[in-house]
Parts: structure tokens; C-alpha cells; sequence
């Protein structure tokens, strides 16, 4: 892991939709610094990243490579999304971590069941390693994403790429310009429905997205008793659990370390999921 | 050579703490043997503390759950972050970051929800039985007087008067003592609970702040805030905090720490609570060696909150394996040893 920060260049970025880019760079010499052997992060990891002169936020890995090439994928929404967005390759940023727990993969997937992965708007990012990962593995899963409409779809191709032969990619959009019209929650609770009828049965879900999105998935997967496990996102300033900025309540457990994924279990006592978060000041509004 | 008060009072120490060795061995024999979380137990300044062990300012003292937590596995009290008048979101990011090998740089620039909004806070804390020090600055004498006394009457068991936060113009009331007085005398005058005030490293002559303090009324003194530092990324030539420097915390202060309270010890009739670098049992040994009746912990919880626990463990054994009948009987011991004051020629 990268524990100071450390200034990187951009090697290469890639625009997938309007208001989305992937940020590449490649830190292979930063950790062999640390470590002989190759680092791997874990899927759902996340980094610190500075925009010199603007600000560091949290953001996922949405892909690495063993050559150390890794990328994070941003959409324009804030200030410092938006620094990032104008930066092109040769630009500086700074790094550390990756921080957090990360996706755990159950071990006990049984033929003839699946694995759910549902991502809301953009945040599929952090599941793309899992995706990799998973199909690395050779385990049976189905990916829903959700979108507004069909120009915010990414990483398409990509997917269909790695899916087409199980025909497990489903897009739904709100406004019907791709696939299923509608809520990607209604599209998942027909999916399910159907699957339930062919006697598969639905090991796990894992996903990532706008939170409220993500509580209502929870609550039907909780209906359901399906383990569940979400990423979720919260204000940081120092990412290693020592500022507090990222504590959940009632349990005190922090999103940074015991986070960012957290499962249905922990999700279960969590007060907060869902409809609090906290500003950098510690107060709290509602989501 | 003429001996001067100070050398004098210091000789007065030495006396007073062989004297009550000598009583303390004495009923040592008559006491029964402490049960080992007994030999923990502190008592500052009349607040009964199950460890020595207290959450630093600034660290994870956001919400009443998380310090709940902390209580839990083994801490004696919690200080919460410094509450002030009104929220305050602070700097922006990078405010904290790793500079070295278990060492932090921040400047988060007293970000908190403000004083209204952390009563609640408070009072759960006093549900869960958590010894609570409320960390209080204000924006003049009247805000932080007003905000200690809401603190108080929400159940704060003590306030810790924040005039040193090295980012912010309050630490000029510490560099002065004068203003330091004002600020303490002020405070002291309204409160019904012990007043700790936090003092700064980043000052000529510590001591004679902390006098100050201790003459306005101060209950004890915190020692030590963090240290002024910075660091600049060389391939961006800029520095890396967005408010340019900060305050350094961790190991890399603990030495410094350590001779502070030191120093702090041969002056002051108050408690030290110490502050700095703690990151095993050894570190809080020390401190109370050093003249410590109590230690803050803070970076080191990066590892974990159960780090707390580990540290009392490792303490009960220390006192256990030397025959100490509580961690109290260490505070101060380093004095007894004379030192050398002229060079060899």
C-alpha cells in the first residue's frame, strides 16, 4: 500500500460518457517501495486522491492490473470531480491507500446459484474489479445497471465483452431509451422472480450507488433473506480511522476501516443507512 | 553557591516524594493485594478514572457511539473533539496525512458541529456512563465561558480549554500568558467542573504558561498539543495540506512530549495529563515517570481501538511484575534521580 501521499502521472484518460472519465496511472514503482511482491488491491478498496490546489477525496480503484496500472473512474459532480475531469494525460496527482475492507466473495456458491451485482449510475466503478474478479473464479452472475438514460450507460462494452454468453447483463433506464423503463430496483425483483421459478437460487447480492437506491435494494434483499453486501460513501478526511469524519451510528464503526462494503449483518444495526449522512463539520443532514 | 527558590522547592520534592515512599511502603504491608484493574485506577483531580488511558482531542471524538466504543474496551474517559460556537466544516482536504512511520500532519481547523448540536451528544455519552471531557474554544472570552457551561449542564464530567490549536488564532491566548490567565481565570470563575487546559509545544518557555494557567485556576494541564510542521511534495513544489502547515502528532513527538511534561512536573502543584505519541504501554509508563497522573492517546488508534486495551494489559503487567500497587505511585519518579548539570571537562 501507498502510505504517503505520492504524486503520480496520469498515463492515460478515457472518456466514457459525458460526464465520465477514466483516470489511469501506473504506481509500480511506488510499491516496490514497500513491498517485493506485487501488490494487489481487493476489490471495493478505495484511494485517497489529491488534486493539487483543490482537494483529496475518497474514490474506488475501478481497475488494476499486474503491471500496476491502476484506474479510477469519476463523474463530474463537485469540485474537485471536476478538477479531476479537466486533467489530462502527463497531469500530476497525488495518492495513497488503497483503504478500507473491500467485496467479500462467498465461498460457499453452490451450482445453480448466482450472484447478483447491481449498480446504480456510475457507480459501477468499484464492482468492475469484482466482475474480474468473480469471473476469474468462474462463478455464475448476473449484473444490473441502472441508469437514468442510454447516454449514461458505461462500460458496455466492456461488459458485454466479458457477459454476452451467459446473457447476464441487464440495463434498465428510467426513461426507456435502453432496456428495461423503469427503476433498476423493479427490474431486479422480476429477475428474481423469474430466477426463483427456474429453482436457482440467489446466493448473494453485491452493489454499489446512490445510497437510498441502495437501502431499498437492501430492504428487498433482507425480504428475501439474500446476503447482501453495499459500498457506501461518506466524507473523509484522513482514511485510516482516526478522524472520525466517516462514523456510522448507532454502532460507532467507521467507513473507512470497517467500511467501505458492508454487509447485511452490519447494515441490519445501522441506524443511519440510508437516510443520514454527515457534513465535514460532523453534523448530520438528511440523504 | 547560592541556592535558588527554585532549586529549593525542587530539593522540597525530593524530600516530599521519599517521605511518601517511605509511608506508602509502610501501608503497603498492610494493604491487601489490589485486584489488577484496581492498579489502573486514577484519580484526577476527584474524577475516578477506571485506566489512566483518555481519548485524545480531535480523534474519532465525532459521535457519542464511537466513544461509547472506546470506553468499552478499556479507556478511563473521552475527550470530544473541540466544540465551538456555531459548525464549522474546517480546511479542506489533505488535512490529515501520513508523514512517517506512525507520525501525522493535520490542520482540519476545528471543524465541528457546533456546541448546540453536540449537546445531545453529550448527554448520551452521561447515559452510557462515559467519563466525558468536553474540548472547548470559542471566539472571545464570553463563547468559550458560554460554551463550557452548556457543556457542563448537558453532564460533561470536565472541560478542556482548547487555546493551542496550532491552525487557528486561538493558539496566540497560549503563547501569552497573560492572555492565558484571562482566558483560564474566566472560564474557571463560571465552572463547577475541573477546567484541563490544553497547552502548545510551539511556545518559548511552556512553563511559565502553564504557571499562569495554574495560578487562573486550571484543574490540570494537557501537555502536549501538536506539534507546527509541514511538508511540500517536490514534484508539485507545493505544500501538501491545503492550509499550507499543520500540526505534527504521534511518534515522532513523543520525546518532546515526554521532556515537556518533564519540565512541566518540577513547576506546576497541579495534575499533568500527558499527550503525545502513545503507542504501547512503555510510552504511558514513561509519561507517568515524567510526572504524568494521567495520558492521552490519539494517532495511535489508527491501529485499532483495541490498542487500548493491549496498553492496559501491557501496564497492569509492568506494575505487577515491579510491585507497584497502582500506576499512580509512578507519576514523577524520573525527579528522583539527580542529573548531570555541569559538563565533564
Amino acid at each position: 500500500m501507498i502510505k504517503k501521499i505520492r504524486t503520480v502521472l496520469i498515463s492515460k484518460v478515457f472518456q466514457e460518457s459525458k460526464n465520465i472519465k477514466t483516470i489511469s496511472f501506473n504506481v509500480n514503482s511506488l510499491l516496490k517501495k514497500y513491498s517485493s511482491e506485487y501488490y494487489t488491491p481487493t476489490p471495493g478498496e478505495f484511494l485517497m486522491v489529491w488534486v493539487p490546489g483543490v482537494d483529496e477525496i475518497p474514490i474506488s480503484l475501478s481497475n488494476y492490473d499486474e503491471s500496476g496500472d491502476w484506474s479510477i473512474t469519476i463523474k463530474k459532480v463537485g469540485e474537485c470531480t471536476k478538477a479531476l475531469f479537466n486533467l489530462q494525460e502527463g497531469d500530476k496527482i497525488g495518492i495513497r491507500g488503497p483503504y478500507g475492507n473491500g467485496f467479500k466473495i462467498p465461498v460457499d456458491c453452490e451450482e445453480k446459484s448466482l450472484i447478483f451485482i447491481f449498480c446504480g449510475c456510475i457507480v459501477i466503478a468499484p464492482l468492475i474489479p469484482l466482475i474480474f474478479k468473480l469471473n476469474k473464479l468462474e462463478k455464475k452472475f448476473i449484473v444490473i445497471e441502472g441508469v437514468k438514460s442510454e447516454n449514461e450507460i458505461i462500460f458496455r462494452d466492456y461488459l458485454e465483452e466479458f457477459l454476452i454468453e451467459n446473457e447476464s447483463l441487464y440495463i434498465s433506464t428510467n426513461d426507456g431509451s435502453y432496456g428495461y423503463k423503469g427503476f433498476a430496483t423493479n427490474l431486479f425483483n422480476l429477475i428474481l422472480e423469474e430466477e426463483t421459478k427456474e429453482g436457482n437460487r440467489i446466493n448473494h447480492v453485491f452493489s454499489c450507488g446512490p445510497e437510498k437506491m441502495m437501502y431499498e435494494l437492501f430492504l428487498i434483499c433482507e425480504k428475501k433473506n439474500i446476503p447482501f453486501q453495499t459500498s457506501l460513501e461518506r466524507v473523509m478526511r484522513c482514511g485510516f480511522g482516526i478522524c472520525g469524519s466517516c462514523v456510522l451510528d448507532p454502532s460507532g464503526i467507521r467507513v473507512c476501516i470497517e467500511g467501505p462494503v458492508f454487509d447485511s449483518k452490519i447494515l441490519r444495526t445501522c441506524t443511519d443507512f440510508g437516510k443520514y449522512n454527515r457534513d465535514f463539520s460532523g453534523k448530520k443532514y438528511k440523504i | 553557591m547560592v541556592e535558588s527558590d527554585y532549586q529549593i522547592n525542587l530539593k522540597q520534592r525530593y524530600l516530599d516524594h521519599f517521605w511518601k515512599k517511605e509511608e506508602l511502603d509502610k501501608s503497603k504491608q498492610k494493604l491487601k493485594k489490589k485486584t489488577d484493574s484496581e492498579l489502573l485506577e486514577v484519580n484526577l483531580c476527584n474524577l475516578e478514572l477506571e485506566s489512566p488511558l483518555i481519548l485524545a482531542s480531535g480523534i474519532l471524538g465525532v459521535s457519542s457511539s464511537l466513544m461509547t466504543k472506546i470506553k468499552k474496551v478499556g479507556a478511563g474517559a473521552v475527550t470530544t473533539k473541540s466544540i465551538g460556537p456555531r459548525p464549522r466544516k474546517g480546511y479542506k482536504n489533505p488535512s490529515i496525512i501520513p508523514i512517517d512511520k506512525k507520525t501525522f500532519l493535520n490542520s482540519i481547523g476545528l471543524a465541528n458541529p457546533g456546541i448546540d448540536y453536540f449537546l445531545p451528544e453529550i448527554k448520551k455519552l452521561k447515559q452510557e456512563k462515559v467519563k466525558t471531557i468536553v474540548s472547548v474554544f470559542g471566539n472571545s472570552i464570553e463563547s468559550y465561558i458560554e460554551i463550557a457551561i452548556k457543556a457542563q449542564n448537558a453532564g460533561a464530567d470536565a472541560i478542556e480549554l482548547n487555546i493551542s490549536c496550532p491552525h487557528d488564532n486561538i493558539s496566540k491566548i497560549c503563547q501569552d500568558k497573560q492572555l492565558t490567565y484571562k482566558y483560564v481565570a474566566a472560564v474557571k470563575k463560571e465552572l463547577k467542573i475541573p477546567l484541563f487546559v490544553k497547552l502548545s509545544p510551539n511556545v518559548t518557555d511552556i512553563c511559565e504558561i502553564a504557571l499562569s494557567a495554574e495560578k487562573a485556576g486550571a484543574d490540570a494541564v494537557t501537555a502536549i498539543n501538536t506539534v507546527n510542521a509541514m511538508a511540500i511534495d517536490i514534484e508539485t513544489q507545493r505544500p501538501i495540506l491545503s492550509h499550507g502547515s499543520g500540526g505534527l502528532s504521534g511518534k515522532a513527538i513523543h520525546s518532546i512530549a515526554i521532556k515537556k511534561v518533564y519540565d512541566l512536573y518540577k513547576v506546576l502543584d497541579i495534575p499533568i495529563i500527558g499527550c503525545g505519541g502513545i503507542f504501547s504501554w512503555k510510552d504511558v509508563v514513561e509519561f507517568f515517570l515524567a510526572g504524568a497522573s494521567a495520558v492521552q492517546i490519539g494517532s495511535a488508534m489508527y491501529q485499532g481501538i483495541n490498542i487500548i486495551s493491549k496498553i492496559n494489559q501491557g501496564i497492569i503487567k509492568f506494575l505487577n511484575e515491579n510491585n507497584f500497587e497502582s500506576i499512580s505511585d509512578l507519576t514523577g519518579i524520573a525527579h528522583n534521580f539527580p542529573m548531570q548539570t555541569d559538563p565533564d571537562f
